[in-house]
């Protein structure tokens, strides 16, 4: 009762509780696989869709079963009538993330609030992204929508990390705001372009686009459907974002295949 | 690039955000066992809006008027020592909180700290407890919905605060059956919105008291004819305004760093309301005589507003009035069912009373059998004895919660680590208890009768069904 946990989790973000990680070979190489998060609303029918063990098969997976329940219901009471079933079709899908090649490791969490457990989690394992879950039929081409040079060092690493090993095209794509010259965006992707071949990623399969568009959201949606997935950043919330959504979710709810939204650097605590 | 490269790299892995502070029981309580972790979700200012939302209801919008033709102007005296009884055992209350942050508060402490027969007791009673403050505040929800249809000028030929009141009562236990989104939030949203009315309403009668815009008003005495004892006997009548601060405790599992916030919730939400009540009290004797007051009856208040500020006023009052006791009824149900399901959870009842609905993710057998008897209740239309039975109920859990400090500090078992120690323990606990068991004394003996009653069935219950029931020490 009285032992402290956080003891053990201090030193580590990864808290493997044993269960979660099925392949543990050469793991200092596997030490800079970028980590994804992936919530599964389980106990809701949800299941990993298509396609998402290919994407993700060089990834550290964090996979996140989740259950949302009213306020009048006690997180404890749902634990003790759901835990075993919920845990046990985590166990499944986990399985097949780590059939196709990904590191992961299950967490199962039972919530009034889902928001505050996907951030708690994404602090927990330093997640570079989350995935909106949606299938696809392969993947063969991906977008990354890129917004500007803040913290691009993270979807560099992102994409790096998931697709250099792969045939994966990838496509940099970055809408010009007000004052920017068709140039400097031009220079922007170029430097971007330069990091992903230090990183491994073979130049031949990356083309930049560069486009001038009123709605960024829509351009965005709109280049996504000649592609199998698309990794963008999360954006500040804001008045817009209350009323509309983040702008990720408004593009995978059009695009309707997965999307990993990149998470910016959290502050330490 | 590279920069914030090694700043993310795993060697230089960032410290969990609770580190900080930790809250090492509840870590464990929440820990992932083969079975999923459990996230707590609500802040200081949730637990604050809990405590404050289940009580201000009953004192402020229901009990003025029958506390004034009781006590006279002394009735904020009596609020003032329900205000001293509840801090009493909020502070110990808060202590067994942060040593077991589970569901259940004060079943869960007494269960644990004194064993399954007083925790039968207990927990039987404080969903019956639950059961008639819920068919109080139900009865007051009525009033103030009958009271819109006088403010329109609409004439009904029957009082309709107990029909109203009952079918409130049938749609609340609905609602909360098909699990609804957000009441948390609702609830916060709702006490800000009575904070302001009252405090702006309560700012306008004090001054108006004191003379500042006309006239001083003439007090009239103090005391009422009958002395100090119908001040305590409508302490004891109103003590159902303080039943609220326990329900902080009853979701212990959810509440955040519930080492800080659980005391602060508690402790702050009794002091918050014990104010408001002892001036609403002062404003409203000082704007009718007691009698008058007391004709008015549960919606004295609205007069008292209509007295000050005319038609805008009144209808404030009603409005604030039909927020206070709708989130005060709510959530009496909702703790209700929680309450029925800690009981459950141990097999002091069968544990279908707590299956949970996966669709809605609902318990509904516990909230049909904590609707249903509310429901009935509410019928009998009798606020006095609702509000003293419930009262006795938590009176009789507040005093062994006292009992269970004493018990477990002088026992002192390996398990009881709690964060926060209520300051001279052993004498608010036993001051605290028996300013408990003694405020039942002034209460009307059908009610003791009713009250004494319940707490023999359960009794008998325990030896019946779960004599084998072991939970003292249990986790």
């Amino acid at each position: 009762m009285t032992e402290t946990p956080t003891d053990d989790d201090g030193a580590q973000p990864e808290i493997d509780d044993g269960r979660g990680e099925i392949d543990d070979t050469d793991r200092a190489d596997r030490a800079d696989r970028p980590s994804v998060l992936v919530p599964l609303e389980v106990l809701e029918g949800e299941s990993i869709p298509n396609g998402t063990p290919e994407l993700l098969a060089n990834a550290r997976v964090v996979l996140l079963g989740y259950h949302t329940l009213p306020d009048q219901t006690a997180t404890e009471q749902a634990r003790e009538q759901f835990g075993e079933t919920a845990m046990s079709k985590l166990d499944e899908f986990a399985e097949q993330l780590a059939a196709a090649g990904a590191d992961v490791q299950m967490r199962l969490v039972f919530t009034h609030d889902e928001e505050t457990t996907i951030d708690r989690l994404i602090y927990e394992h330093d997640c570079l992204a989350v995935l909106v879950s949606n299938s696809t039929e392969g993947v063969e081409s991906v977008l990354v929508a890129l917004r500007g040079t803040v913290g691009v060092g993270r979807n560099t690493r992102l994409v790096a990390g998931l697709f250099a090993d792969s045939d994966v095209a990838v496509t940099l794509y970055h809408v010009l705001g007000g004052d920017e010259s068709p140039a400097d965006g031009e220079s922007f992707l170029n430097g971007v372009k330069a990091d992903l071949v230090e990183r491994g990623v073979d130049p031949d399969r990356i083309e930049t686009t560069i486009e001038a568009e009123d709605v960024p959201i829509d351009a965005i949606a709109s280049r996504a459907e000649s592609h199998d997935a698309v990794v963008m950043g999360e954006t500040d919330p804001s008045v817009t974002t209350f009323v509309f959504g983040m702008p990720s979710e408004q593009v995978a709810e059009r695009f309707l295949g997965p999307v990993l939204v990149v998470q910016r650097q959290r502050p330490e605590e | 690039m590279d920069g914030s490269d090694s700043a993310d790299t795993r060697e230089s892995a960032p410290a969990p955000p609770d580190l900080e502070v930790p809250d090492a029981l509840a870590d464990v309580v929440d820990a992932d066992t083969g079975e999923g972790e459990l996230e707590r979700t609500i802040g200081l200012v949730g637990g604050l809006a809990i405590g404050v939302g289940t009580m201000i209801g009953a004192g402020i919008f229901v009990f003025p008027g029958l506390a004034a033709e009781n006590a006279g102007p002394a009735a904020s005296l009596s609020f003032a020592i329900g205000a001293v009884v509840a801090l009493l055992v909020a502070l110990p209350a808060s202590e067994l909180a942060t040593a077991m942050p589970r569901s259940g508060g004060g079943y869960f402490f007494i269960s644990r700290g004194l064993g399954t027969g007083p925790g039968a007791i207990v927990g039987l009673g404080l969903w019956l407890g639950l059961v008639f403050a819920s068919a109080f505040y139900l009865v007051g929800l009525g009033s103030y919905a009958g009271q819109v249809f006088l403010e329109a000028g609409i004439a009904l030929p029957i009082d309709p605060a107990v029909p109203l009141g009952v079918a409130f009562g049938v749609g609340l236990t609905a609602l909360s059956l098909f699990g609804t989104e957000n009441t948390a939030a609702l609830q916060n949203a709702i006490v800000i919105v009575l904070l302001v009315i009252l405090t702006l309403f309560l700012s306008y009668g004090s001054l108006d008291a004191l003379g500042v815009f006309g006239a001083e008003s003439t007090p009239e005495r103090f005391f009422p004819p009958g002395g100090a004892l119908p001040v305590l006997q409508t302490a004891a009548l109103v003590f159902t305004s303080y039943l609220g601060f326990a329900q902080v405790a009853t979701v212990a599992g959810d509440i955040k760093e519930p080492s800080r916030n659980l005391p602060l919730a508690m402790v702050g939400s009794v002091i918050l309301v014990g104010v408001f009540y002892v001036v609403t009290i002062f404003v409203a004797t000082s704007a009718f005589g007691s009698a008058r007051l007391g004709q008015f009856g549960e919606t004295a208040m609205v007069e008292v507003a209509r007295s000050f500020i005319g038609f805008p006023g009144a209808l404030a009052i009603v409005v604030a009035g039909l927020l206070a006791t709708f989130s005060s009824a709510n959530a009496s149900i909702l703790s209700a069912s929680r309450a029925v399901y800690a009981v459950s959870r141990d097999g002091i009842i069968p544990e279908a009373a707590s299956r949970l609905n996966l669709a809605y993710g609902t318990p509904h057998v516990a909230l049909g059998i904590a609707g249903g008897p509310i429901v009935v209740l509410a019928a009998t239309g009798q606020v006095e004895m609702l509000a003293e039975v419930a009262s006795f109920l938590h009176l009789v859990m507040y005093g062994l919660i006292c009992v269970a400090l004493i018990q477990l500090r002088r026992e002192r078992p390996d398990w009881y680590t709690p964060s926060f120690r209520c300051p001279a323990g052993f004498t608010v606990a036993a001051v605290g208890g028996l300013a408990s068991f003694a405020l039942i004394a002034f209460m009307q003996p059908a009610s003791i009768g009713i009250g004494a009653a319940i707490m023999v069935a359960a009794y008998g219950w325990y030896r019946y069904y779960a004599t084998d029931v072991e939970l003292k020490g249990d986790f």
